[in-house]
């Protein structure tokens, strides 16, 4: 009874949007469609570095033990609690033209704000963090033991990553990479300060809200839910097929 | 094949005994033996011989924790192949060990589908696969049932002799000790004596081996003092009202000195039916308290003064003896059966 509620509750504003958007007047204002493409391809590449870098971290988080770990999980979740809007303003002081990084990336042509490195940056920031603590929960879900016989059955420890903690962690990851796609896709606040150009689909809707009103917000944000759920949905139905264990 | 190997975390040891075709380790939970064990497959830092200094993945040992740890993702066929190098003869070599564990109808089950002793022997199959110098078992008996115990074992056992493979099985459970080749016990963080059951079993080197091994009749008593013209040390069981008892003279013992005594319920006899054909050791009297029925023998319990005394013996005598709960009678304790030890606080 509490869980239908609950449901009711998460759906309400959804089949309010369902009501309010004009349907018979169905169209997109000029710009909406290019950033489509801004969210949808940034978000990937954004995803594939998360994942590149934030895998290794979240292996050597769950399986080392040393001096000074919880300065490193500090650091962590200080990422993950700074507000969206005061991390933009940390990384423009950083890689912005004036910044340390920003500056001495600038001499190889490279510009770190407004631009797709820096869009791409800024969605790797706001969901890396969510990316290395779900990860780091799913390694440390299988156990050791498991990771030792492979040992003593002849594998190396990179085959036993392969063979043995992929496999068996896939389900934790698989939540890891969908939660990490949803931040990215939806980052507002750091993209706002870090690559307000080129528009993606939160600023555009931002951008739209402002310069023409609220019958322009609805289209895009249809679109941004055709765009955004698919992945999360097919990783959950996947991981569900194949939980044979 | 030697084993000497020296431990220093997360406990320290230091032993040095031989495994010789199936070889028990036997010690108290504690002991360090499950440390041993993974210390000689590589897993915790140790020194010693054989596999010293090499990586895990290096070592010829097949290892089977407690539990089997089968990879839960792969299918038992695939558990086996694990090990296996990648071609098309992978899945046929599998089977093949499957086979010989007797397991090839279930290759296509995951591990949750199986039960203790399928899971263990899959376990095995997989070791096996590896082409191991040494096989490790941890606690093999321990998540099987009390009623197929034996059984598995024993086919376990014979499966292992078929591959004429060296194994260390450790464990607390002293039933084992009879099906091995070889026994080692392990107290106090080092090999206490090691030898062949029979040795073992009927000669332990210490009350706490005796204990280890599962034996029954362990009791406190004084020395008496020696008999020099007959070769025999006498022992004043005061639990027992003062029962005077006569062994093979063990002349390192002190008159007065505090000892441990042991004898095998089989070496309790009842009083003879024809008294007159043989000598009687030593009497004791008491009042039975248990018959345990086994089927063609019986255990049965004598409460002896505070103590309490088991012996062995064959349903038939029990039955002529009319041995009853309640009845008071008198045995017989052989001295070549007793046992003795000084006393350790």
């Amino acid at each position: 009874m509490i869980g239908a509620v609950t449901l009711l509750l998460i759906a309400g504003p959804f089949i309010a949007l369902a009501f309010a958007t004009h349907w018979s007047d169905f169209h997109f204002a000029s710009g909406d469609v290019r950033s489509m493409g801004v969210s949808l391809g940034y978000s990937l590449i954004s995803l594939a570095l998360i994942v590149a870098f934030g895998t290794p971290l979240a292996w050597w988080l769950a399986r080392h033990s040393f001096h000074g770990k919880w300065v490193l999980e500090a650091i962590i979740l200080l990422a993950l609690l700074t507000p969206p809007l005061a991390m933009g303003i940390l990384l423009a002081t950083l890689f912005g033209p004036y910044g340390p990084v920003g500056s001495l990336v600038a001499h190889t042509g490279v510009e770190l704000t407004n631009s797709a490195p820096a869009f791409v940056l800024a969605q790797f920031y706001g969901a890396l963090p969510y990316y290395v603590v779900a990860a780091r929960a799913a390694f440390e879900g299988v156990p050791r033991e498991l990771e030792h016989i492979a040992l003593t059955l002849g594998k190396s420890p990179w085959q036993t990553f392969w063979l043995v903690s992929m496999p068996l962690a896939r389900l934790g990851l698989a939540a890891g990479i969908a939660l990490a796609w949803v931040r990215a896709l939806g980052e507002f606040g750091i993209v706002l300060i870090l690559a307000y150009y080129p528009q993606g689909i939160p600023v555009k809707l931002w951008v739209n809200l402002q310069d023409i009103g609220l019958s322009a917000v609805y289209p895009l944000m249809w679109v941004f839910f055709l765009v955004a759920m698919p992945l999360p949905l097919m990783l959950g139905l996947a991981s569900r097929r194949q939980r044979l264990f | 094949m030697r084993i000497d190997y020296r431990i220093d975390y997360p406990v320290r040891l230091q032993v040095n005994f031989d495994v010789e075709g199936f070889t028990i380790l036997l010690g108290q939970s504690g002991e360090g033996k499950t440390t041993l064990l993974r210390a000689l497959a590589g897993l915790l830092p140790a020194e010693g011989e054989p596999f010293g200094g090499l990586l895990p993945q290096h070592r010829a040992v097949g290892y089977l924790p407690q539990g089997y740890a089968l990879f839960p993702h792969l299918r038992a066929w695939e558990n086996v192949a694990f090990a296996l190098p990648r071609g098309p003869r992978r899945r046929a070599q599998a089977l093949e060990l499957l086979l010989r564990v007797q397991l090839v109808d279930v290759a296509e089950q995951y591990p949750a589908a199986l039960s203790g002793g399928q899971q263990q022997r899959v376990a095995l199959a997989r070791a096996l696969a590896r082409k191991p110098q040494l096989l490790l078992l941890d606690e093999p008996s321990s998540a099987l049932d009390a009623g197929t115990r034996d059984e598995v074992m024993a086919e376990l056992i014979s499966e292992i002799h078929e591959f004429g493979l060296p194994v260390l099985a450790v464990s607390h459970d002293p039933h084992l000790a009879a099906l091995a080749d070889h026994v080692a016990v392990m107290s106090g963080r080092r090999i206490v004596q090691q030898g062949t059951p029979a040795e073992v079993l009927s000669r332990p080197a210490s009350a706490a081996v005796a204990r280890l091994l599962g034996h029954r009749n362990l009791f406190t008593a004084r020395v008496a003092g020696h008999e020099t013209d007959t070769g025999m040390t006498l022992l004043q069981w005061e639990a027992a009202n003062g029962t005077l008892l006569r062994l093979p003279q063990q002349s390192e013992l002190a008159e007065g000195q505090l000892v441990q005594w042991m004898i095998a319920p089989a070496a309790v006899w009842l009083p003879s039916l024809k008294p007159e054909l043989y000598r009687t050791d030593n009497l004791v009297s008491g009042r039975v308290e248990t018959r345990l029925n086994l089927g063609a023998h019986f255990h049965v319990a004598l409460r002896c003064g505070t103590e309490r005394l088991w012996l062995a013996a064959q349903g038939n005598l029990v039955r002529q003896h009319g041995l009853e709960t309640g009845c008071e009678i008198t045995v017989d304790l052989r001295s070549d059966g007793l046992l003795c030890w000084p006393h350790l606080a």
